[in-house]
């Protein structure tokens, strides 16, 4: 990759202190935080974090598809194929969009275009993109269609959203965001909206794409259980920060963030069955208060005067990135983050 | 899932405190209007034309129907401001009364139209099911009656009385308040916030006080405010087309039937009263827009 | 198809609405004090009975009722009573070609101006180039066209003298009719379909567009325009009943020979079966075009083309 002189060779995309913020009418909320991540080519990172951390705010300010206003990008590089991506022209972007990095929403009940065929649809980054004439393009939309398992494809371009079901629209989503062949697919929340046996059909297909496509995925989830079941490396947001930074391996065997391992005890697989659930005290802060220090403080069991500091990520550990002053100092000896009881795990695949 | 459980346990608790905060959405309401320019410029037009058309009358030397043989289609003057008609009245004076007019009809068929309106949407929205059914199917056949067609029956039988013509239009208006009203009660019924009031084990009267209604006025001031000047421009039209009220009783829709006439020649007959009628109109809807657009919470402009 | 039989409901659900409206106008009028002869003074009593017995005024109410409705199911409007030179059904034929013309044309400069400034509006918010076209619009709401039309006569024929005063033959003496008519129907267009644009942008659907790299002209034209269309649709069933009713003050001032004209007169001359049959023919036409309305929506949204 071109210009960037310190990823190494494989690296993709590499996101450095991120700001983004909304002007509203009750003050300027600070959604994303500088956040900071990378993704290297072909592999997958799950970005987890409870709803309202700043998920899906962080990866459109990536593309430019914050509303603007209200939304503001105040600051950060996001170096993407030699170009920062937040300092990309409208035309620049939009070659970008579409064709070297695709997104998939959350809802695919409302992600499609309810007047527009499928076929329509599906084909819209290619003439876009590639200037390829309908033709070839029909051929290319049945191909994708299949490619996501839909049967009956070439009959069902024809079709229109509201004649698929919620998995369905997903699996086209999928194939219209993967027609162009981009290298980087975000996809937000892709399963949260299914249902629970659509949601592992729809992981595996993810999976097994990006193996075929050799792309790189970002799977932003609020669920531990996804990244563990699809992701290799994980980034842990909170209040629009990254708390932790790790290979979903490492982060699974020791968590070395309080917030992680609270997740991490809340999950009810990790629990003997009956066992009594975990549950953070406390509310997520809100994101218009000015705020000094670790937004997790106040709800963190371990918490002590000094993490009135800001903490910034620091590897703590080969390859393991923390942000909690106490972990980094050493006053918090990880082992006492691992859940009290729990020895089988949850094991990254 | 427990995280999902706890976010929802929060959610419903933002979107209550979000619905405690009715009292602090007027004030904040409020706020947002007066930073308005538009909408405080219409406040303040407005309350001159009130003044105009309330007082006016009796600040001037003449009178509505003094005929002045004399001053037949007298330019404005320092003795007549906007000059005189065919029959020398003051134009000034005229326009005066006829405000009186137009701003009374504008007030009493919105009110008539507001009390039928709330009260057959409420219900409807309230008691639910077959009956609100029914009576939405009504709502609807009578919407496709040609109303104003039959105002102008109403109003060329009546022998031309105001109070028919309140009655008229406050018939042709009612229609939509309905429909409004009984959406708004209908949508907060089934508003999560409500859910959480009741979870939360708040008494009905408690809801329907401090939640239901303070949400359901918002749509409703709005649509009063937006229903007035149509109302008048419903009055001016039949005064225009000479149904509405007779001489030499003035209504802006009147006098500018009679600016028509003669605007060739003595244009100010024309432009007085249609200015008297626009500007108006203009103040009433720009506090419209303004008033709905400080009492939309959706609405996050700066 | 769906689409048929809905239609065909629609259709049978008229005629119990145009009845309720047959019997409304029916007894209004006639309750009403006053009647088509009572003002003609220079008749005798013998003659005033002569012409009673003729328009059949003399028999009990409810029989003249039932014989009304008997002549509508045979199609006859009946004879006009003040102008007996023609039926009423003559009457109609004869006068609604002009408005209908008018109508057409102050509909069609709505839309072709109304749209145009809407989409504008709606794509850069709260920028001059939404505010100019939505303070316009705000003066083509709050001036009504019994101000504006004088206006513009006063404007474009007598100072300027660009176009002539009224009349009613050629496409020049049209324009301004056409124009004064439309305005106000512009004027909610565009504010409708700025509203529903700014509404259907805001949607999901639009990010992903987005998200796949269309120019934004393409976003907005392809993938909203649709969707913001429909208010906009759907206001074109009262904007025709509008039009209708405002043709009545429009022919008023340019003197056009429509039936608008013809209708007041027959209000105020108490003209009974020429008052009842156009009212008839108004409602008929209005529900038409509502049904109208409803199919262009189907075809609009597939969602509800199928059941
Ligand atoms: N258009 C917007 N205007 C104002 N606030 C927004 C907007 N979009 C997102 N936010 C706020 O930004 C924060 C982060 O949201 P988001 O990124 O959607 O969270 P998630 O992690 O669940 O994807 C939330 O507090 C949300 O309320
Ligand atoms: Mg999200």
């Amino acid at each position: 990759m071109g210009g960037d002189m310190t990823a190494s060779a494989e690296r993709l995309l590499r996101v450095e202190g991120l700001r983004t913020s909304f002007h509203t009418r009750e003050g300027v909320l600070r959604a994303v935080d500088d956040l900071s991540f990378t993704v290297d080519q072909g592999r997958t990172l799950g970005i987890v974090g409870e709803s309202g951390s700043g998920k899906s705010v962080a990866m459109l300010s990536l593309l430019g598809l914050i509303p603007m206003p209200p939304g503001r990008i105040e600051g950060g590089r996001a170096l993407f194929g030699g170009r920062d991506l937040l300092r990309c022209t409208a035309r620049e972007l939009r070659r970008v969009r579409g064709r070297e990095i695709s997104m998939i929403f959350q809802d695919p009940m409302t992600a499609l275009n309810p007047f527009m065929t499928i076929g329509a649809q599906l084909t819209e980054p290619l003439t876009v993109h590639e200037g390829i004439g309908r033709r070839a393009a029909r051929g290319r939309a049945i191909a994708a269609l299949e490619e996501v398992g839909i049967q009956d494809a070439e009959e069902r371009l024809r079709s229109y959203p509201h004649e698929f079901s919620g998995g369905m629209r997903q699996r086209v989503m999928i194939a219209m965001a993967l027609i162009t062949r981009p290298r980087l697919l975000i996809a937000d929340e892709p399963t949260t909206a299914l249902d629970v046996t659509v949601q592992a059909q729809i992981l595996e297909l993810i999976r097994r794409l990006q193996g075929e496509l050799g792309m790189a995925v970002v799977l932003i989830t609020h669920d531990l259980g996804v990244v563990a079941a699809v992701c290799e490396d994980v980034v842990v947001m909170y209040a629009g920060r990254a708390l932790e930074s790790a290979s979903a391996v490492g982060l699974f065997a020791q968590p070395r963030h309080p917030y992680t391992s609270a997740l991490l005890a809340s999950l009810p697989t990790l629990r003997g069955r009956g066992a009594e659930l975990y549950t953070i005290p406390g509310m997520p802060p809100d994101l218009t208060e000015p705020r000094a220090g670790c937004p997790f403080a106040p709800r963190c069991e371990h918490a002590a005067e000094i993490c009135g500091a800001s903490p910034v990520l620091e590897e703590t550990a080969p390859g393991h990135w923390t942000a909690c002053v106490r972990v980094q100092r050493g006053e918090l000896p990880v082992e006492a983050l691992r859940v009290a009881g729990e020895d089988e795990g949850l094991r990254a695949p | 899932m427990d995280s999902r459980a706890e976010v929802g346990a929060i959610d419903a608790r933002a979107l209550l405190t979000q619905a405690e905060k009715g009292a602090s959405l007027w004030s904040d309401a409020g706020r947002r209007l007066a930073k308005n320019r538009l909408a405080v410029a219409g406040v303040v037009v407005l309350a001159c034309v009130f003044v105009f058309a309330a007082i006016g009358p009796f600040a001037s030397p003449y009178s509505y129907d003094g005929q002045d043989r004399e001053n037949r289609f007298a330019p404005p003057s320092g003795a007549h401001w906007f000059g005189t008609d065919n029959l020398g009245r003051d134009l000034l004076v005229r326009t005066m009364v006829g405000g009186r007019v137009s701003l009374m009809v504008g007030l009493a068929a919105t009110a008539v139209s507001l009390v039928i309106g709330v009260l057959y949407g409420a219900t409807a929205g309230f008691v639910g099911g077959r009956l609100d059914q029914a009576m939405m199917r009504v709502v609807d056949v009578l919407y496709t009656l040609p109303f104003t067609i039959f105002a102008i029956i109403l109003v060329t039988y009546s022998g031309q009385s105001i109070v028919l013509v309140f009655v008229a239009i406050g018939a042709v208006e009612w229609l939509t308040m309905a429909r409004i009203v009984r959406g708004q009660i209908m949508s907060l019924r089934e508003k999560e916030f409500v859910d959480a009031a009741v979870v939360m084990g708040l008494s009905r009267r408690r809801i329907l006080l401090r939640h239901l209604i303070p949400n359901a006025l918002g749509p409703i001031i709005v649509f009063v405010t937006l229903t007035v000047p149509r109302v008048m421009l419903l009055e001016a039209f039949l005064s225009y087309l000479g149904l509405g009220v007779q001489a030499p009783m003035s209504s802006w829709g009147s006098l500018i039937r009679e600016g028509t006439l003669a605007m060739e020649e003595y244009p100010w007959l024309l432009i007085f009263p249609s200015l008297a009628l626009s500007l108006t109109l203009f103040s009433l809807n720009f506090l419209g827009d303004g008033l709905r657009d400080a009492l939309d919470p959706r609405s996050s402009k700066d | 198809m769906h689409m048929t039989r809905y239609v065909v409901r629609q259709l049978a659900s008229f005629i119990p609405v145009l009845f309720v409206i047959i019997t409304l106008t029916f007894f209004l009028v006639r309750l009403a004090p006053g009647g088509p002869f009572s003002s003609e003074k220079a008749l005798s009593a013998e003659a005033l009975a002569q012409i009673n017995a003729h328009y059949n005024l003399d028999a009990p109410l409810w029989r003249q009722y039932v014989d009304y409705l008997a002549g509508l199911a045979r199609g006859d409007l009946g004879p006009s009573m003040k102008q007996p030179s023609r039926s009423v059904s003559e009457w109609i034929a004869y006068k609604f070609p002009a408005s209908l013309e008018l109508g057409l044309y102050g509909l069609l400069f709505a839309l072709c101006v109304g749209l145009p400034a809407g989409i504008l509006a709606a794509w850069r918010p709260n920028t001059w180039t939404d505010q100019l076209p939505m303070a316009l619009a705000m003066a083509g709401i709050c001036i009504p066209n019994f101000v504006l039309g004088p206006l513009l006569v006063y404007v474009f024929s007598l100072r300027l003298q660009w176009l002539p005063v009224a009349q009613w033959d050629g496409f020049a003496h049209k324009i301004l009719p056409a124009v004064t008519l439309g305005a106000v129907y512009a004027a909610y267009i565009a504010r409708l379909s700025r509203a529903a644009l700014l509404d259907v942008l805001s949607q999901d659907f639009i990010r992903t567009a987005r998200a796949k790299g269309l120019s934004e002209p393409r976003v907005v034209l392809r993938h909203a325009l649709r969707g913001g269309l429909q208010p906009v649709v759907s206001f074109l069933g009262p904007a025709a009943a509008g039009i209708i009713t405002g043709s009545f003050v429009v022919e008023n001032i340019f003197r056009v020979p429509g039936l608008g004209t013809e209708f007041v007169k027959a209000a105020m001359n108490r003209d009974y079966t020429m008052i009842l049959g156009t009212v008839l023919f108004f409602a008929v036409l209005i529900m038409l075009f509502n049904l109208a309305v409803d199919v262009v929506q189907a075809w609009l949204d597939p969602r509800l083309r199928h059941g």
